[in-house]
């Protein structure tokens, strides 16, 4: 037997056949709606822009990862989007320039991105997320944080946990309660990325040792933190933090790991994580950041809902349909489309409901379970 | 919660090492995974929740940064190495120490390098490409996954990059070393999702990284 390579997907990219693609959609909608009832309006950016107004929107975005092409028509660099964020910050900057803030837009869509690792494999994704433009305050993270739980709820996440994190916090310390020469900075930045207790004395920051250990639920960890917490350095934030947590404790587990940092590029003083139970992985994350070009504070999060999905799946049983014979009447057929019923009808003698995935037949104007 | 944890030890140099340290965390194997003639790759252990696999070292990070195992124990070479990002190193076990290094035949290894690059017989193609990039030197890595000293002298390589511990392996194939790379030692390494969503996952840390500080002191 031959195989006609052609026909195979690449690496990282995947089909969705009509169940997952049944709750996809409705767990697209689901959150989409969740967002539209808080009052974020939905935007829908280009699929293509240009690469440098992606690239330059905010701190950390890296081009070097998107499909990159040259456009015949400008002869400018082009991106196929990564990260629609940045082009909500766009919006914002420019056509919305105007609009009162705060700002809440909403968008949903796919990305890609030109490599991956093997960790995830996926070269596309669906990202979903809100954004609340013109604020970065606690009132703000709180909302944000809240909307992001309610979200993946109404989408059918459950056993949600989230994470916070402070993603500026060496910075912060570096500057002056635990100095740090400039060349350290990045060592230890990425040891405290790895948690990586022996590495980080390697790199000489020895001083930042405890925040590996203010990990965990956030009642304790919030006050192993205050009690590292050099100089009132931290102390705004720690407040900020509490207040946030105050704000969503009961919706969801709340832990805390002040320097977590994984896919935090642009995010400012506060940032957080969402995990749900029985999805391996983060399903999103969020938190303040500046839009650049703008004198912009922002706050916002965006969810990447496939491995919900993947989760989703198993729950999911077959939907009811009435399959409708040749002869059927159609006025009948139309009156229980407008009752809500699925029909399929047939097109020759030898279609077979049961074969269809019908679970009803419409007989006699009336109908029956198979 | 009912899903078992699975605990992933590396088979080799820091096995012997690892086991009292594990125990004292309360993490004891059942009598199987010492039967030499025992083939299985899973064991059940006195924590009724938690089993063991043992695997290459290499793949006790890819088993714990994929999720499939929430905890393990290997060396700073592989982590370094691998670089996986939903990995966490939370504890320096202080066992199994020995260092990455450079080496090159006692007479040079310039005969086989080429006008803009070295050539470079290793395990750990990654950490080889970083190190030397960051003295501006373009680094051509052949993997072998071992019995490196063997390729300066029949000219697969001009230098290798591997561990060294006594020295003694590098003396004998007529090899000096040269640069040391980094210190290794073993790790307590955890999944980062497992770690913040599951607390059993944390009280292991937390019993690891508490026997640790003893021992320091």
């Amino acid at each position: 037997m031959t195989t006609n390579t052609d026909d195979l997907l690449p690496v990282g990219l995947s089909d969705r056949l009509p169940r997952e693609a049944a709750i996809a959609t409705h767990a697209m909608r689901a959150v989409l709606g969740a967002m539209d009832s808080h009052g974020y309006d939905r935007v829908r950016p280009p699929l293509v822009e240009f690469e440098k107004s992606m690239a330059e929107r905010m701190d950390g975005v890296q081009p070097r990862k998107m499909f990159r092409f040259v456009d015949p028509v400008s002869l400018r660099t082009m991106a196929l989007r990564s990260d629609m964020t940045v082009q909500v910050g766009r919006i914002a900057a420019t056509s919305l320039a105007a609009a009162p803030r705060p700002l809440r837009l909403c968008y949903a869509g796919e990305v890609a991105t030109i490599t991956s690792d093997q960790l995830d494999p996926a070269r596309q994704r669906l990202q979903l997320g809100a954004e609340l433009i013109g604020n970065d305050t606690v009132a703000a993270a709180a909302e944000v944080v809240a909307l992001a739980i309610e979200s993946l709820e109404a989408a059918g996440a459950t056993g949600i946990s989230v994470d916070f994190t402070l993603p500026d916090l060496v910075d912060i310390l570096s500057a002056k309660a635990m100095p740090l020469d400039a060349d350290q900075i990045a060592a230890v930045r990425g040891e405290l990325d790895t948690k990586d207790a022996g590495g980080l004395k390697q790199a000489g920051g020895e001083a930042y040792l405890p925040l590996l250990y203010a990990t965990g639920d956030f009642d304790t960890a919030i006050e192993q933190l205050a009690a590292i917490d050099a100089g009132g350095a931290l102390t705004s934030r720690i407040d900020g933090l509490r207040a946030i947590a105050a704000r969503v404790s009961g919706k969801a587990r709340i832990t805390l790991d002040p320097t977590e940092r994984h896919g935090f590029e642009y995010q400012s003083w506060f940032g957080f994580t969402i995990y749900a139970e029985g999805v391996r992985g983060a399903l999103g994350r969020g938190g303040t950041y500046t839009i650049c070009g703008t004198d912009g504070a922002a706050t916002g999060f965006s969810l990447y809902i496939d491995r919900l999905i993947d989760a989703l799946e198993e729950g999911e049983g077959r939907r009811d349909a009435v399959f409708l014979p040749l002869d059927h009447n159609a006025n009948a057929a139309a009156k229980l489309r407008a009752e809500g019923w699925r029909t399929v009808a047939a097109l020759t003698e030898a279609d077979d409901g049961v074969a269809l995935n019908c679970s009803h037949i419409l007989e006699a104007d009336t109908v029956r379970s198979y | 919660m009912t899903t078992p944890l699975t605990f992933a030890v590396p088979k080799g140099r820091i096995l012997d090492e690892a086991l009292p340290v594990m125990a004292r965390a309360g993490v004891v194997p059942a009598d199987a995974f010492h039967d030499k003639k025992d083939r299985s790759l899973s064991f059940a252990t006195t924590r009724e929740d938690m089993r063991l696999i043992r695997v290459r070292a290499f793949d006790v990070a890819t088993f714990v940064a994929h999720g499939a195992a929430q905890v393990g124990i290997v060396g700073s070479d592989v982590i370094e190495e691998f670089d996986y990002s939903d990995l966490y190193a939370p504890v320096d076990l202080d066992i199994g120490h020995c260092h990455l290094s450079v080496a090159e035949p006692k007479e040079g290894a310039e005969s086989i390098d080429g006008a803009s690059h070295i050539r470079v017989a290793t395990k750990y193609p990654n950490i080889t490409r970083r190190h030397f990039e960051a003295q501006g030197i373009q680094a051509e890595c052949v993997k072998l996954n071992g019995a490196m000293e063997l390729a300066p002298s029949l000219g697969l390589a001009g230098r290798i990059v591997d561990l060294v511990s006594t020295g003694a392996t590098l003396k004998q194939n007529g090899l000096v070393e040269k640069d040391k790379i980094v210190e290794i030692t073993a790790r307590l390494i955890v999944n980062r999702a497992a770690l913040k969503t599951d607390p059993r996952v944390a009280a292991l840390v937390e019993a690891f990284r508490a026997n640790a500080a003893q021992d320091a002191d």
